[in-house]
């Protein structure tokens, strides 16, 4: 059975989630001062991010788009990636 | 919970790539007479809905918040050792297309939530789910509680390597606390969202279950 029908339900809710997940991810974050624990340990160490590599989208975020709407286009970006390379790991086993 | 770059020296980044290599290879061999077509199409489901779940930050007045992170959920259903192979996926993926999480901390990252978190989160649902009965209201419980130790557990561990860095001499004093405070304290949202997802996943006999019940009875854990 492929990925695509027995997984439909779950896929479904995933792509509900991922048009979603700005609310939680951008708006109300930015609403809150969203910041991790581990952003407070970095502060009172004074750590700062190296930026060693570059990548196009950043932060969940897609050249040109509003955050919002790139938020959504990253969540697709990665799971496409991630199903990508599961689908291509599966179809390697079953030869 | 994701560690950039920058904020590990480099013997912890090469030190926590080897223990994650190794790691990687035991788990190959762990899981490796259950691997195959199905339950790489299970474990690629698996990482894409941890991906999605990490995209939610929970919006805490103060700010000072997480995202769900799901090691005992993994664990719980796929057991450890393939559970470090979804978190493979997600981590790799977040840090190479997204920055989020840095390459020469990605063994870090990864030793982080795909050992330590799956590791502690699974261990503790076992035992708890087991003393009390196997029942539904067992498997919930053992969830909540793994959920949540197993992301204290996991942020504490963090706190550990950020802190112990050559470059800053008694930081560890700083960050362990720092970490190991809010990660427990948080936690507890993560240990009420994995309770509900497994018994959602499990009440509903989810295709992921399915998978999950058929290697479980092949005992590979």
């Amino acid at each position: 059975m492929s990925l695509f029908t027995r997984y439909k339900g779950t896929l479904k809710i995933l792509a509900l989630l991922i048009i979603i997940s700005p609310l939680f991810g951008i708006i109300l974050a930015e609403k809150v001062n969203y910041h991790e624990p581990i952003d407070v340990a970095a502060e009172k160490l004074h750590l700062h991010e190296l930026d060693i590599y570059h990548t196009p989208f950043s932060d969940y975020e897609v050249p040109g788009l509003p955050p919002t709407i790139g938020y959504i286009i990253a969540g697709f970006i990665g799971i496409a990636v991630i199903l990508g390379i599961g689908a291509l790991a599966a179809k390697r086993m079953s030869k | 919970m994701h560690i950039p770059d920058g904020y590990l020296s480099p013997a912890w980044c090469i030190a926590l790539y080897i223990v994650t290599i190794s790691y990687g290879v035991i788990a190959w061999r762990k899981a490796r007479h259950v691997i195959n077509s199905e339950t790489v199409t299970a474990l690629s489901v698996l990482a894409a809905g941890i991906f999605v779940a990490m995209m939610f930050n929970w919006p805490i007045p103060g700010g000072t918040s997480l995202h769900f992170v799901g090691g005992a959920l993994a664990g719980i259903l796929f057991g450890p050792w393939l559970a470090f192979f979804a978190y493979v996926m997600v981590l790799t993926t977040q840090a190479i297309v997204f920055h989020d999480g840095g390459i020469t901390t990605l063994g870090a990252n990864i030793f982080n939530m795909g050992i330590v978190d799956v590791l502690v989160g699974y261990a503790i649902y076992r035992i708890v789910s087991r003393a009390l009965g196997g029942t539904r209201k067992a498997r919930v419980i053992g969830a909540f509680l793994g959920g949540w130790l197993g992301l204290a557990a996991a942020g504490t561990v963090a706190g550990i390597e950020i802190g112990l860095s050559p470059s800053f001499p008694y930081a560890v004093r700083i960050t362990v606390p720092a970490m190991a405070f809010w990660h427990t304290l948080l936690g507890i949202v993560e240990g009420v969202i994995t309770a509900f997802v497994v018994d959602y996943l499990y009440e509903k006999q989810s295709p992921l279950v399915q998978v999950a019940l058929k290697l479980s009875s092949k005992t590979y854990t």
